[in-house]
């Protein structure tokens, strides 16, 4: 387990580093020149070597790179263009709402997903298992942006149930509450049928192995030799996809965050972009990057902690 | 074991040669039926719109504007009065234009890289995956916005984003698949033969690698529809007036309070091609991939 | 005699599948007397794991019982609900299956898995389970019972996991009791040691035993009653001695006469059954064996065969069995003589092969932990032209990574590998191209060492494309390999999944053949065939010897096919060759402790000749654990302080018979 656990903390190091350094490389090789991007056509020179000044821009790359890596390390993303507020700072007022959207998606969606898999693998093909299975697809196949989309249209338009702007008032926690319930909808949406599909497949894949047919040779009941028997290994594989699946969840979050005007990463990402202020878009994205890899992390190392085989092993 | 009773032959492992031996196998479920026909409709109507669509996708005709649904227009207008379903028909053609494109290139790439990892000298194998990785924590969308951003947004920049995030989705399987394949006795056997390396990938472990990659194909092509559709809904791809599934959203949703229905309607043809791909990607795995079959 | 604890009656079965109905199971009827063994014999596709599955009721999804009853203790189990199933599975049957790796979940510590088995026994407490379990342990004889019980199955080693399987299964103190080819996933010494296990616990137990298995052998050493079957039909059954010294059907006797180790004439040609089994969707009118049997009567075409009577305990399905009772004289086997001459066509001196393990971080956590792993250890052979090469040894013994080394699949570390004089060990891919010529390798699995998607002709014609034709016609080359193998033209457009494990074979001695090399390297050439089939690959390579001068190095764990195929035989153990010398010579009077344990290890398919005792205790240590000194001193009946301490060196007895021992058996 610690020779696991210290590779694949390792190799997360090792992406976070190269993370920033594909971001630098991004933004100094990628065709356009970022001054006049960020400043537009109206900047006077003056305020162009100003500004190149503050950025550094005017020193050789690899100093440039190595004074945004120490500024990474010591936790300095560098500050707005515009108001001067350190990025770090931004992000972290923008991060909690992005958070609590994911988490508030995944949790319900993978609840559900693992319910259902685990439910419709235990009757393969019965009428059940086929209704799961369409509804599973259905879910799969609505992109996110659009189910948020709809779900704007139904309850903007139509139904007007549930708040659809922004995240609710500060400190009001059934306000956020109620605030949460559509854009985590729409963003788990999707998982749901991915999950179940996926713990179903490998629930089936776990049934047909030899010790379960051990198992129910010796007459253990149906319900331990599926959930007590196959669920815990067929568990193991999907923890991994949950962690990698945050990652979409991510990318869905961002949509909905502009799209119901919530005040997360996602939205203050596409504002900046909207207005060109890099440092802030920069962090936005290192941020996130780093999100995911320690979901990943966490996710992997959890289900090696929960398989003997590797929990044992040095 | 159990005895062999299901009879060999049956995976399409001698079939799978013979497209039309394969096309017939997934012909066999009503979800294989779904899905090649709405693919096949997908492609044709790209193919034929300019012939079925009723009006002009760039024809202004202001008093007929923010129509809904009608025998005239079939889904409505938009603000200018231009025809949503002949603007989807002809936005399906820069959906199968970018999808073919970014899936066929990304399936090549990750195809040769996950080949010589899987095969090659062990610090590439470590130097792709390390690469790979890197790439996945990126949320896909989050990095088109910054790259847009500097950039400038465009069908090009779509595709090339979409590229480098489904490469290495590819690469992964190719790779697992000809590690799988490595240790093989009938790769050894073709090594004892003196068989060049060359060889060996290209005769024995290409064949055998590409079922699984094509079936990631089927199922990446309603990715790339849903990223294009998603950057150029938030105005980072393909621009207006050029008629894309995306753009559509992205008009439909600013006059959102005027009417519902460019939205509505944009969002119709990316769920119903997703279905579609998706059923036909699930029922080729079912006949290239026999173990994952649902039960004996 | 005592009512049966099982009792089959007629029972039919079917699978729907793609290709129609596959009768997998037609009228079979047998009994399982109380306190008895019952031996299952059959090859591969002749229904024994259907009807297991079929008495347990875990028969797949697209199987049905069309005829028959399962009678256990009074009711039918083929009619029984699924819920009285479960009671009669957890209380009165048990089961042990073929592969220990994959039988127990790997999640669940053993301990649980022992005790979760008394789920119906609610009357007893957490602790009086446990209890239960630690006693099963200790009776299987697993040491340290206690602490053992909560390890995960990963942490035991096969034999160990098949011996908890064995307590798994007796847990419940079943009345009946089934294994389902226990031991063939197991070496010869641990399947010596499994078979004396479970004889004695079913002494201690009394249940009734049904007994599977496709090992002559191991029938003959463990059971009281036999019960042949072919294709889905019972075609004979009796007692033990009955079906060995007097079998009926013409199917049960040439099953016997195949087994290899009855022949002990090594110039004989080994007996075959030619022919397949039936296609079991379409069956064939009449007697199922009547394509294979060779006598056959007018009868046998169009009736199926009923079981009949030959004496009270002894019946038959077969019309012309009569003729049996009278035995033919034996010694007409066609004889081959061997053309072996002094000139070696390979010298290996000093060979080592030796694998990295463990990455940077472990190596971090360990500093002192072993970097490397050591296949093979100072390993030196010499095989003269015409001669074959016996290697012998049970898995993990280096006996592959030795072969492989040869072929230059595998570095081999020092020492030196001469082919015809060259050396080839160490020369780069490029310069060892032109030997591969000259040297070819067949691999364990016939079917698997095909590659799976180009047909059977481009297999064969593919090492003319790699070393160059030279203007030959590939298609007429093919056809005259075809030709030597024995293979008709037919199964030029197939592919490899498509053959059956004895026609993959062909192909792959074909492909071995192509380019007439002078060394063949034959790893386990019969793994994965059937008894039946066996005789005609070992025959085939024979003849082809005989024919071309061929020379071969023979890898085996299977010493009754060695001992027909070699002239000269090497035993390894964790990588050295401990023993080497004339086949006749090892197999009469062995040297070292281990060849003779090997020797013992051998089922005997003959019922008069049982073994009485376990042959070795313990098992192979891992080849990253070596114990100091002479490696099998742990398992050694007759190790000395000596051998504790000090590696033996070689030892040279007389007519090239080298051992590594220091205290070589007597009579050797």
């Amino acid at each position: 387990m610690l020779n696991y656990a210290l590779q694949r903390i390792g190799l997360a190091i090792v992406i976070v580093f190269l993370v920033v350094f594909a971001l630098f490389v991004m933004i100094h090789f990628i065709p356009g020149d970022p001054v006049a991007i960020a400043l537009g056509p109206r900047a006077t020179p003056e305020i162009e070597a100003r500004f190149v000044a503050k950025m550094r821009l005017d020193e050789p790359l690899y100093m440039q790179f190595f004074a945004f890596l120490g500024g990474v390390l010591q936790g300095d993303l560098g500050n707005d263009i515009f108001s001067e507020r350190p990025v770090l700072t931004i992000l972290f007022e923008a991060l909690p709402y992005t958070v609590i959207l994911a988490t508030a998606a995944m949790a319900w969606s993978a609840a559900l997903g693992i319910f259902l898999g685990c439910f419709s693998a235990a009757r393969p093909n019965s009428l059940i298992d086929r209704i799961t299975g369409v509804v599973s697809i259905g879910t799969i196949t609505v992109p996110s942006f659009v189910v948020s989309i709809y779900m704007l249209i139904v309850f903007a338009v139509f139904l007007k149930w549930l708040p659809v702007i922004g995240a609710g008032e500060p400190g009001n926690f059934w306000d956020q509450a109620r605030h949460l319930i559509l854009p985590a909808f729409a963003v788990g949406l999707g998982w749901v049928g991915y999950v179940a599909r996926m713990v179903r497949a490998s629930m089936l894949e776990v049934i047909g192995e030899n010790h379960i047919r051990a198992a129910r040779s010796f007459g253990l009941p149906h319900r331990v030799v599926v959930y007590r028997y196959a669920l815990k290994v067929a568990i193991l594989p999907t923890i991994t996809l949950l962690g990698i699946g945050f990652g979409n969840l991510l990318s869905g979050a961002v949509f909905a965050e502009i799209i119901f005007s919530r005040p997360g990463i996602g939205k203050l990402i596409f504002d900046m972009v909207m207005t060109r202020n890099f440092p802030v878009v920069q962090g936005g994205v290192l941020v996130t990057a780093i999100l995911y890899v320690a979901t990943t992390l966490t996710a992997d190392l959890l289900a090696a902690a929960m398989d003997p085989r590797i929990r044992k092993s040095l | 074991m159990t005895d062999r009773f299901e009879p060999a032959g049956e995976s399409a492992f001698s079939e799978d040669r013979k497209p039309a031996a394969t096309l017939r196998m997934v012909l066999r479920t009503p979800q294989g039926v779904i899905g090649v026909t709405i693919v096949a409709v997908f492609l044709l109507s790209a193919l034929f719109a300019p012939a079925i669509a009723p009006y002009d996708p760039f024809q202004i005709n202001i008093p007929d504007r923010l129509q809904a649904p009608s025998l005239n227009h079939l889904l409505g207008t938009d603000q200018l009065g231009r025809d949503t379903f002949s603007r989807i028909l002809y936005g399906g053609r820069i959906a199968v234009q970018l999808a073919g494109i970014a899936v066929g290139l990304s399936l090549a790439i990750g195809l040769v890289l996950g080949m010589i990892a899987g095969y090659g000298p062990r610090w590439f194998d470590n130097l792709m995956l390390l690469l790979f990785d890197t790439i996945r924590s990126f949320p896909t969308i989050v990095m088109a916005m910054a790259v847009v951003s500097l950039t400038g947004p465009s069908l090009e920049m779509v595709m090339a984003i979409f590229v480098i995030n489904a490469v290495p989705g590819f690469g992964r399987i190719a790779r697992t698949q000809t590690l799988a394949l490595r240790n093989t006795e009938f790769i050894l056997a073709e090594h004892s033969l003196g068989a060049s390396t060359a060889l060996i990938l290209r005769r024995h472990i290409m064949p055998n690698v590409v079922g699984p990659l094509l079936i990631l194909a089927a199922m990446d092509v309603p990715v790339v529809i849903t990223v294009e559709a998603g950057l150029s809904f938030l105005g980072l791809g393909v621009l207006p007036p050029t008629p894309s599934w995306g753009s559509l959203l992205n008009e439909g949703f600013r006059i959102l309070r005027d009417t519902p229905w460019p939205v509505i309607a944009g969002g119709l043809p990316l769920i119903i091609t997703t279905l579609g791909f998706t059923f036909l990607g699930e029922s080729l795995r079912d006949v290239f991939d026999p173990k994952l079959r649902k039960e004996p | 005699m005592a009512r049966p604890v099982l009792a089959v009656r007629h029972l039919s079965v079917d699978f729907r599948t793609l290709r129609g109905r596959v009768h997998a199971l037609r009228d079979v009827s047998l009994e399982v007397p109380p306190n008895k063994i019952v031996g299952v014999l059959g090859e591969s596709g002749c229904g024994k794991s259907t009807l297991i599955n079929a008495v347990t009721g875990l028969l797949a999804n697209n199987a049905e019982i069309t005829r028959g009853e399962v009678i256990f203790e009074q009711a039918d189990l083929a009619k029984l609900s699924e819920r009285e199933l479960l009671k009669v599975r957890g209380e009165k049957i048990s089961m042990v299956f073929q592969d220990p790796m994959t039988a127990q979940n790997p999640v669940i510590s053993v301990g649980r898995q022992m005790t979760d088995t008394l789920y119906r026994h609610r009357k007893l407490s957490a602790g009086e389970k446990r209890k239960l379990a630690t006693g099963m342990f200790r009776k299987v004889g697993i040491s340290d019972p206690e602490e053992r019980m909560d390890q995960f199955p990963h942490e035991f080693s096969g034999g160990m996991r098949q011996r908890i399987s064995i307590a798994m299964a007796l847990m419940m103190n079943p009345d009946l009791f089934i294994a389902d080819e226990p031991t063939t996933a197991l070496d010869v010494t641990m399947e010596a040691q499994f078979i004396h296990l479970l004889r004695e616990l079913q002494a201690d137990i009394g249940c009734a035993v049904l007994f599977i298995s496709h090992n002559l052998g191991l029938i003959a050493e463990l059971c009281d009653e036999v019960v042949v079957m072919y294709a889905g039909e019972v075609v004979e059954k009796g007692p033990l001695a009955e079906i060995f010294f007097n079998p009926c059907h013409h199917y049960t006797r040439r099953l016997i006469e195949c087994d290899p180790s009855r022949v002990l004439d090594r110039s004989a040609v080994l007996p075959t059954i030619p022919g397949r089994l039936p296609n079991l969707t379409r069956l064939p009118a009449g007697c199922i064996f009547r394509s294979r049997c060779g006598h056959a009567i007018a009868e046998c075409a169009t009736k199926s065969p009923p079981l009949l009577a030959v004496s009270e305990t002894h019946s038959v399905a077969c019309f012309n069995h009569a003729s049996l009772i009278e035995r033919p004289a034996g010694g007409r086997a066609p004889r081959l003589k061997s053309n072996a001459s002094e000139n070696p066509v390979l010298e290996v001196d000093g060979v080592h092969v030796r694998y990295p393990t463990g990455g940077l971080i472990r190596r971090l956590l360990r500093p002192d932990a072993p970097r490397h792993m050591d296949a093979v250890i100072d390993v030196g052979l010499k095989v003269a032209e015409g001669q074959t090469f016996g290697l012998a040894g049970e898995s993990g013994s280096g006996k592959s990574s030795l072969g492989r080394a040869i072929m230059g699949l595998t570095p081999a570390k020092d020492g030196s590998i001469r082919f015809k004089g060259d050396e080839i060990r160490g020369l780069p891919p490029r310069e060892f191209k032109r030997y591969r010529r000259a040297m070819a390798m067949m691999f364990q699995d016939p079917v698997a060492s095909l590659s799976p998607r180009q047909k059977v002709r481009r297999l064969v014609m593919e090492p003319f494309e790699i070393h160059g034709a030279d203007g030959r016609d590939l298609n007429r080359e093919a056809e005259n390999l075809f030709q030597m193998v024995g293979l008709s033209r037919e199964f030029f457009d197939r592919y490899a999944h498509e053959l059956s494990g004895g026609q993959a074979r062909r192909v792959g001695v074909a492909r071995a053949l192509a380019l007439r090399p002078a060394l063949i390297i034959a790893d386990e050439p019969t793994a994965g065939l059937d008894v039946s089939v066996q005789g005609e690959i070992l025959n085939l390579l024979r003849e082809l010897q005989r024919e071309l001068g061929l020379t071969y190095i023979v890898i085996s764990h299977n010493l009754p096919v060695l001992r027909h195929v070699s002239d000269r035989v090497g035993i390894m153990y964790l990588g050295r060759i401990v023993e080497q010398g004339p086949t006749d010579r090892i197999f009469s009077r062995p040297a070292h402790p281990y060849t003779r344990a090997l020797l013992d290890g051998i089922p005997r398919p003959d019922p008069s000749m049982r073994r009485k005792l376990e042959s070795i205790e313990g098992e192979i240590p891992s080849i990253t654990n070596r114990p100091p000194g002479c490696e099998f001193h742990p398992r050694c009946p007759i190790a000395s302080d000596l051998c504790r301490a000090v590696p033996p060196a070689a030892t040279e007895l007389n007519q090239d018979h080298v051992v590594h021992c220091h205290n070589p058996l007597q009579g050797a």
